[in-house]
């Protein structure tokens, strides 16, 4: 999946090397030192947009679970704060030994948001409703593996897969895999009912959505807040100003926003990490991509340091590989093809093109981070004698012309899809990198035995990709929140797109 | 008059139509599948047809056409691929946002333009007329947004006098209502007003030079009289063309200035609708759009008549 996610604003002006070491001094280890939660109180939040409904199995739109996810809804099982897979509705499971059988053990006395009492025929109806490609439920293949589910009594699940998979568990912590009433399967758009610590009270389109502590859940103490009020503000520079004004508690912020919070006390920041590669896509069936040469010679001519630190204030992280360091399976690749204009010469001189020659650059118009960065490459490729023409093309276009037709010779997006590697097994990917090897690994990583293995196998597809040079991946960008001083709990990383405020509070 | 106003009603009904049509062919040509939006990139072919066939898209675009025409003919809208909801309650919604921040907006640019309009005209020579121009040239050259950033950080960031952003609907709180309003107004309507000064002072000054208002003078009124009588009067029917127009423009740059105060209104809307290639959403937008332009206008033309009765329809 492309980059749906925070916008960011414009991003200009010098690398502050000051203000960042300020900020880092002031803004370390916030979480250590959060005083005892406070119970009760509203937190107001900002979102960018308003979401296609609120249910996450109709649409993979991300402002969906960006509100509902872990607050109204949950899974079996679900991701906490560093991405861990933790109980949600199945209090434990059991994988038999052949990894064919998996027992979920329910948690009992639940009740959904209705008042109707949470039970195994809920989880059944859910998931024969997901793994049907006709119900229009979001992403059936995530289930594929899964061949029979029984509920042997009204707390136990069974599924029997067809195959070991490892990604099945992954796939049931995300929000495509949350839990509504059997009944209530079609009506979740507009009336969202979960289990969750929060139920849905209202929606204003366009303006705001509220949610209210769930008196019910399941987990006791939690949530601390009585009401969370999320406001849909689109401009990034009036999210700014709603915080500073004190409309608004919590929320993200671009990287020039960051720097200055650190001149205002009554403002805290956060850095974290999200699952986004900033992805220099090209076009590797079309001349001169064909040629690995010429690949690893555009990886060598440019210098994503230098991107992360004149255009991003040195917030990121460099990569090597289609990873972020939130992935859990994360190695550091980024001197795979180092950064050296003399040898990316060299190598277009072997590759017959010591000349050069001309590609036409696309850029995304939605997404500022990545035209801010394919501006800077553009013209380290020209450094090295491509003659680089560059454009910005329409969202719409994009995605029909470019990530569909894979018709393009290179562009540049943030794919921040979590786990998103296994598109190197599709030739027909916009990229059309064909390794049949890719998608041996795998189906080696679903059917691993071991954390290990699995572990291996997804790295050793990074390193496969890495050396074949088929994108450049430059870098990963940070999660940047803004909070007014008195909250705490609230998310900084984001292992999938969610603003769970579970565990949020506000002292005084 | 009559029959002038039935004609020119008739020819309004037509460019409201016509502008129906380019929409929806704009939206027929620019790429992009609602269903792919909303089902996401990777989702699969089978599931990205039946919701297509759900949402009634499997049908040809002339077809699908008609058939929102004849349900608008019926008062039916039909309804928001992206919201599932029906586009008139949709629009409804947002026009409690927009119609008083452009209302607001335009009357604000009203009383503040015309006074300062006359007083520069009337005070040519003196300092109060280069100032006045200054002043308006200034306006003119800011844009709205930006001008609305400024007035969220000094009178919502510095002084916390207003919301930076966000609506409060009337009906939950009047004066909440009006306090996020305020602001929006002011960075819509002084930008509006500015260039109406101008328009303003110089139709004045057109008419302040032509022989009745020497005769006027000269017969010996005051010059209260003399401005407001038969100068004014006369420059009136600039100024209401004026007025039109920037009715026009404020609904327009409406759009803008919503995005910046994070206000729901039908700009907003609309940019969503686009964004999600909703086009019911889209068509009901823009008919909303082209008949409050064409109907200004044509109250405008109306307005002529009785102002100046030396203007008669035929």
């Amino acid at each position: 999946m492309v980059a749906i996610r925070f916008p960011h604003a414009r991003l200009g002006g010098k690398a502050l090397a000051a203000a960042l070491v300020a900020s880092a001094l002031l803004f370390g280890g916030a979480f250590a030192q959060d005083p005892a939660p406070v119970t009760g109180g509203t937190l107001t939040v900002a979102i960018t947009a308003d979401p296609p409904g609120w249910d996450p199995t109709a649409s993979t739109s991300q402002e969906i679970p960006r509100v509902v996810y872990n607050n109204v809804f949950e899974g079996l099982v679900k991701f906490d704060r560093t991405g861990a897979i933790v109980p949600g509705l199945a209090e434990s499971y059991d994988i038999s030994a052949d990894g064919l059988t998996w027992t979920f053990n329910l948690r009992q006395g639940v009740k959904f948001h209705d008042g109707s009492a949470f039970s195994a025929a809920d989880v059944v109806a859910k998931f024969e409703r997901a793994r049907n490609p006709e119900s229009g439920h979001t992403h059936p293949e995530y289930y594929a593996a899964i061949e029979g589910i029984a509920a042997p009594d009204d707390h136990t699940v069974v599924f029997t897969l067809s195959k070991p998979s490892r990604g099945l568990l992954y796939n049931l912590a995300r929000p495509d895999s949350i839990i509504y009433p059997a009944a209530k399967a079609d009506t979740q758009r507009s009336q969202p009912i979960g289990t969750g610590p929060f139920k849905f009270a209202s929606y204003t389109e366009g303006s705001e959505v509220v949610l209210e502590r769930n008196a019910d859940y399941y987990v006791a103490g939690v949530p601390y807040l009585d009401k969370a009020v999320f406001k849909i503000i689109g401009d990034p520079n009036t999210r700014f100003a709603a915080l500073q004004a004190g409309d608004i508690d919590l929320t993200g912020v671009t990287s020039e926003q960051y720097l200055v919070l650190g001149g205002n006390p009554e403002l805290k920041g956060t850095e974290g990490t999200m699952t986004t590669e900033i992805t220099v896509a090209m076009n590797n069936t079309r001349a001169p991509f064909d040629d690995v040469r010429v690949r690893q010679a555009i990886t060598m001519a440019i210098d994503k340091q230098a991107i992360v630190q004149g255009a991003f204030f040195g917030l990121g992280t460099v990569i090597g590989s289609h990873m972020s360091p939130s992935e859990p399976y994360y190695i550091d690749l980024s001197g795979t093809y180092p950064y050296d204009p003399q040898r990316a010469k060299e190598l277009l001189a072997e590759a017959g093109y010591a000349d050069g020659f001309t590609i036409h650059f696309e850029l995304p118009e939605p997404y500022n981070i990545e035209r801010r960065s394919g501006e800077v490459v553009a013209q380290m490729l020209r450094e090295v004698g491509i003659n680089v023409e560059l454009s910005v093309v329409e969202w719409g276009t994009w995605i029909q012309r470019i990530f569909l037709g894979g018709d393009y010779d290179m562009t540049i997006i943030g794919h921040s899809e979590p786990r998103d590697i296994n598109v190197y097994a599709n030739p027909d990917y916009y990229y059309h990198y064909d390794n049949p090897h890719i998608g041996e690994l795998l189906s080696e990583a679903d059917a691993a035995g071991s954390t290990e293995a699995e572990t291996a196998a997804y790295q050793e597809i990074a390193k496969i990709i890495a050396n074949d040079a088929v994108n450049v991946w430059l870098f990963s960008p940070p999660v940047l929140m803004a909070a007014k001083q008195n909250v705490y709990g609230f998310w900084t990383d984001q292992p999938t797109p969610a603003i769970d405020v579970t565990e949020v509070f506000k002292t005084n | 008059m009559l029959a002038f106003a039935v004609r020119r009603f008739f020819t309004a009904l037509v460019s409201v139509w016509l502008a129906s049509l380019v929409v929806f062919s704009a939206i027929v040509a620019i790429p992009g599948d609602p269903a792919e939006i909303i089902l996401g990139l990777n989702s699969s072919p089978e599931a990205r047809a039946a919701l297509r066939t759900k949402l009634g898209l499997d049908v040809p675009a002339p077809q699908r056409y008609v058939a929102w025409l004849g349900g608008v003919l019926r008062g039916d809208f039909g309804e928001s691929l992206n919201y599932q909801q029906p586009v008139a309650k949709l629009i409804g919604g947002r026009l409690k946002v927009s119609v008083p921040l452009s209302l607001g907006a335009a009357i604000l640019a009203t009383l503040l333009a015309i006074p300062l309009g006359i007083l520069a005209a009337v005070r040519r020579g003196t300092f109060v007329d280069p100032l006045v121009v200054a002043l308006s040239q200034l306006g003119a050259a800011i844009p709205g947004f930006w001008l609305g950033l400024l007035f969220i950080l000094y009178f919502a960031v510095e002084l916390r006098l207003f919301p930076a952003g966000g609506f409060t609907p009337f009906a939950t709180d009047p004066a909440k209502w009006f306090r996020s309003l305020v602001l929006p107004m002011l960075a819509l309507g002084l930008g509006q007003a500015a260039v109406m000064v101008r328009m303003t002072r110089a139709a004045m000054l057109e008419v302040l030079d032509q022989d009745f208002v020497r005769t006027a003078r000269a017969k010996g009124l005051g010059q209260r009289s003399v401005v407001l009588k038969h100068a004014l009067r006369n420059a009136m029917v600039t100024i209401i063309t004026i007025l039109g127009l920037s009715l026009t423009n404020v609904f327009i740059g409406s759009i803008v200035i919503e995005q910046v105060f994070a206000l729901p209104g039908m700009g907003r809307l609309a940019i969503t609708a686009i964004g999600t290639r909703d086009f019911p959403l889209l068509q009901g937008e823009i008919l909303v759009y082209a008949a409050t332009i064409v109907f200004l206008g044509f109250l405008v033309d109306l307005s002529y008549g009785l102002l100046d009765p030396r203007i008669r329809y035929s």
